[in-house]
């Protein structure tokens, strides 16, 4: 045997070996395994809810936020047409700060109950601008009262009923967008009137943890411009104890460029929550302007000196409530680290429509801050230094916290950034443990069948090609483990469909070897010598084994692209599959019969 | 061992107009069968009933299962609840039904009792197991309870209200599938039945659109991918025979589905994914050997190669789905139902693979190859020809 012979047999050993330890922690119930090898080899394959049960967790939408939301976004919109009619604003452009603030002289909004919102003009001959033909261009508005400088308008009830149904459907698929992202967790989620449940496999209340915050997060991400030349703050009275105010110097457009602007600021423990309280009182007792946010954020600490703990510490913002950008404009998101400061940040790339707007939205208000509002929290307030084109931006997650917790809430964020926001947020109303939905009996029975069935392939495969046929056992077996191993490797989720895939992948792979073993009998026939034969025979089945196995990769990779849940679990385990069976049907079963062959050096090769 | 005497040739061909002509039918029939009878659309799809029960005695799941098959509710879940003994969640696919008009009823009965208070909102849950409504004041639970009866729904346990004070939102479950469901059991279980339900709730249909799009989606790219691959590595007459050999195989295993009326759910769906992949892949193999012959033996018709080729591929092709199909009944004759379906459609697709990639693809390809490979090559040889005559 030459020195190539005995690589690629040191690269099948090691191949398996190191298989068979990926695989080891995960029929440690059968095999046990030692310590060693479960603490090196963390991952296992899941079994899925089928097989093992899992959690169940029962949410309910707050459709009631989702109208508030349309009805705000509505009554935007609705100031936005005025803005036009009042020749103060371009048409097709959006409104400057500027244009925005002249247009609130002549109208002011107001939200008025659940599904309506008020507006009240200063002179009563503006009030005709807001004719029937704008009023029903919006097609879910109707106007519900009309005053000398009034008029009220309100979401239509028909329009109420779909936005809440909506909701619901978008909630639910979000969530199964979210889950899509976390992996090959073959979830089920499922609607019922204005609740959602999610089903998840898996077994450590670690896991389980990290799938709530993921699911349960609103992801709300939001644009504002802060309003630095309001003294908002600095006219604030009694301020309740704890709570300081403080003050910076920042630039505020191209004209302030050194402006002194005051904040709220709390600090220690539950500082948060103090601030937060405050913060209602000041907006419920309408101390706040209706167009205008006081939005809380962390303060920075600065540089912390080494080993020392740093205090929490939270700080206001205040902002103009209109959103100029909304998550709905990003198309990806991912997470980086800055070289300089080595700190975690996640990168968001707009969508066409979303590039354009914040390329004006940067370009108009240069030297201003925009805050960035995460689920109604600050994220990061920087000063735009100029036009931004490109449709790129970064989100910044500082604070008090270490590295690994930074980089772990960037990755939960760009999950839920790439899967999308929740129309509406949700709130969690049950959840158990659930056993497994097939039943034991099933599972047992299953596990029969995919065992006798690749029992009878490998008989059938012995019996038929004979020595070719033992080769092709070989190369079955190796498939398994290899299979078992990248599928724990990847920890995917097992179900029973994936059983019956695994055992057909199995019929399948024989097809190579099949196709070989026809090859080598050709090639006999002609009268070659075992060795030739077997050269020969490999050379030739290579093109027909290769185009096939690729067609169906081809189908694997387009699955998973664009399908989503079970389908994306199915993909995966193909395409794993099919990787596998070509490794060992022509690579691994190949070095067997090449010691068959030559190291052997038989005279006949019986494959049947 | 073989199968088939080596050197020997069927002709496969003379029967190809014939074989056509059957599948053409059976296709167009799978087609009819999704309108008459039409898919038997399993929880995944439809949606249904969820109740969650507590037993007196002790019951299996599989026990559980089995009792509930024998009255007739069609491959119901039966989910345990982990750390509470005999506590299970039963899925069936039946959801009770209310009059059409049920929410008019209610709405003026409503009215006629609570008289000046204004019913904001109403609303009837899907699987007609619960009522919530919400009014501008306060009312007595009573009135409520009093308008409903006289709108001919019949109540279970009190109307109560929920939701924050500031809402006047009550709510009332109504007798349906869930309670006729728990007074079978208790008929079939006796001592051992079940307790009053926790908890019954209609659920929605899990597969939603989006979950039928995407595999609907993600179907038509990987083909027309896998077309393109074809087409590129092979030649562009073969393509479309495997690309519809394929889709037959996915229809007929539909088709075969409906008519037996097995449950169609995403199971289902994995299992057609499954087909496709194993059709193309045997179609690829042999169109391979016909690449590979059509340099061996020039001169040679289409269907004579395809003749050639497909008899010296013979042997393979049945060792091949032999030993596929030969790992699927096992699960065919151990599995439980969901098992079986996966095998059942498993088996039909294979079957219709092995038949299409010999009786579809091959003339598809040949006729392709007639219709718009023949009149490229004779106008060429034509040309060569006017060629060599201006040559003269």
């Amino acid at each position: 045997m030459d020195r190539g012979w005995y690589l690629r047999l040191g690269f099948v050993v090691t191949c398996v070996v190191a298989a068979w330890l990926a695989l080891w922690p995960s029929v440690d119930a059968w095999i046990p395994a030692p310590e060693w090898v479960k603490s090196t080899f963390t991952h296992q394959i899941a079994p899925g809810l089928d097989i093992r049960g899992g959690l169940r967790l029962q949410y309910e939408v707050e459709v009631d936020e989702a109208v508030a939301d349309r009805r705000d976004f509505r009554a935007q919109q609705v100031v936005e047409r005025l803005c036009q009619q009042f020749e103060i604003c371009e048409e097709n452009e959006p409104p400057t700060r500027e244009q925005l603030d002249e247009t609130a002289e002549r109208v002011r909004v107001a939200t008025a109950g659940e599904q309506g919102f008020r507006l009240t003009f200063t002179n009563p001959e503006d009030v005709a601008e807001l004719d029937r033909d704008l009023i029903t261009s919006f097609g879910d508005l109707r106007e519900a009262q009309r005053t000398e400088t009034t008029v009220t308008l309100e979401l239509r009830d028909d329009s109420l009923e779909r936005l809440r149904d909506t909701a619901v459907e978008q909630a639910r698929e979000t969530i199964g967008n979210r889950i899509d992202e976390m992996g090959l967790r073959e979830a089920s989620v499922m609607t019922r009137d204005t609740d959602i449940i999610v089903e998840l496999p898996g077994a450590s209340e670690a896991q389980f943890q990290q799938m709530r915050e993921i699911i349960a997060r609103t992801a709300r991400l939001e644009f504002k411009v802060v309003d630095d030349l309001a003294d908002f703050v600095q006219t604030l009275q009694d301020l309740p104890e704890g709570i300081e105010r403080a003050s910076e110097v920042v630039s505020a457009g191209e004209e302030n460029p050194q402006e002194i602007v005051y904040y709220l600021t709390a600090s220690g423990e539950g500082s948060r929550d103090r601030l937060q309280a405050y913060v209602l009182s000041l907006r419920d007792s309408g101390q706040i302007p209706e167009d205008h946010q006081l939005a809380i954020g962390q303060a920075d600490q600065g540089e912390p000196e080494e080993g020392e703990e740093v205090e929490e510490a939270w700080r206001t913002y205040y902002l103009y409530d209109r959103a100029e950008l909304t998550g709905d404009a990003i198309d990806d998101a991912s997470v980086s680290v800055d070289p300089q400061d080595n700190q975690p940040y996640v990168s968001i790339v707009f969508n066409g429509a979303g590039a354009r707007a914040f390329e004006r939205l940067t370009g108009a208000n240069v030297k201003r801050r925009m805050a960035i509002v995460l689920d109604d929290r600050v994220a990061s307030a920087p000063v735009i230094q100029q036009r931004i084109g490109g449709g790129r931006a970064q989100i910044t997650l500082g604070g008090f916290r270490d590295y690994n917790q930074i980089l772990n809430e960037a990755n939960q964020l760009t999950i839920v950034l790439r899967a999308g926001a929740l129309p509406a947020p949700i709130r969690p109303a049950n959840e158990q443990l659930i056993g497994p939905t097939l039943g034991a009996d099933s599972i047992v029975q299953g596990a029969i069948g995919a065992g006798l069935g690749v029992l009878l392939v490998l008989l059938f495969m012995a019996f038929y090609y004979q020595v070719g046929g033992l080769v092709a056992d070989v190369a079955v077996f190796l498939n398994v483990i290899f299979l078992l191993a990248v599928l724990a490797a990847f920890e995917a989720t097992l179900t029973m469909p994936g059983i019956a895939g695994i055992a057909l992948t199995i019929g399948m792979a024989v097809d190579a070897n099949v196709l070989i073993n026809e090859r080598i009998r050709d090639e006999m026939r002609l009268g070659k010598s075992p060795r030739s034969a077997v050269e020969l025979g490999y050379q030739r089945a290579f093109t027909s084994i290769f185009d096939s196995q690729i067609t169906t990769f081809i189908a694997g990779v387009v699955l998973y692209q664009y399908g989503s849940g079970p389908i994306r679990g199915f993909a995966v385990t193909l395409m794993i599959g099919i990787v596998t069976s070509l490794f060992t049907g022509v690579f691994c079963s190949k070095v067997v019969f090449d010691w068959v062959v030559r190291g052997l050096k038989v005279r006949r090769l019986p494959v049947g | 061992m073989e199968f088939i005497k080596p050197g020997r040739v069927f002709d496969f061909m003379r029967y190809r107009t014939a074989a056509v002509a059957t599948s053409s039918i059976l296709v167009l029939l799978s087609v009819l069968s999704l309108f008459w009878p039409g898919p038997n659309f399993g929880i995944d799809f439809t949606g249904g009933t969820e109740v969650q029960l507590r037993f007196r005695g002790d019951i299996s799941t599989a026990e559980l299962r089995e009792t509930l098959e024998g009255l007739e509710y069609q491959s119901p879940d039966v989910i345990a609840v982990q750390g509470a003994a005999n506590e299970y969640i039963v899925r069936v696919r039946e959801v009770s039904t209310l009059p059409a008009d049920i929410d008019e009823r209610i709405r003026t009965e409503l009215g006629n009792t609570l008289g000046d208070t204004e019913v904001i909102a109403l609303r009837v849950s899907p699987g007609g197991d619960k009522v919530s409504v919400r009014l501008g004041a306060s009312a007595e639970p009573a009135q409520i309870r009093t308008a409903l009866e006289a709108s001919g729904v019949s109540l279970r346990g009190d109307v109560v209200r929920f939701g924050p004070e500031s809402d006047f939102r009550y709510e009332a479950n109504l007798v349906g599938v869930a309670d006729r469901l728990v007074s079978q059991l208790e008929e079939q279980l006796g001592e051992r039945g079940p307790e009053e339900p926790l908890r019954i709730e209609w659920v929605g249909p899990r597969a939603g659109e989006q979950l039928r799009n995407s595999a609907l989606k993600a179907l038509l790219y990987a083909i027309a991918f896998i077309m393109v691959y074809v087409a590129f590595r092979f030649d562009l007459r073969f393509a479309p025979g495997g690309i519809i050999a394929l889709i037959h195989d996915a229809v007929i295993t539909v088709g075969v589905f409906v008519l037996v009326q097995r449950e169609f759910n995403l199971t289902t769906i994995a299992s057609l994914l499954t087909i496709i992949g194993y059709s193309i892949n045997d179609t690829i193999v042999i169109y391979d050997r016909i690449r590979e012959n059509t340099a061996r033996h020039r001169g040679k018709s289409m269907a004579e190669l395809i003749n050639i080729s497909t008899s010296e591929m013979l042997s393979r092709t049945i060792v091949t789905s032999g030993v596929t199909l030969l790992a699927i009944v096992p699960f065919f004759i151990w599995g439980t139902q969901v098992i079986q379906d996966i095998a059942f459609a498993l088996f039909i697709g294979f079957l219709a693979g092995v038949y299409s990639t010999i009786y579809i693809a091959a003339p598809v390809t040949e006729w392709f190859d007639k219709v718009v490979f023949a009149k490229a090559r004779e106008r060429a040889l034509a040309a060569a020809r006017g060629r060599a005559a201006a040559g003269t």
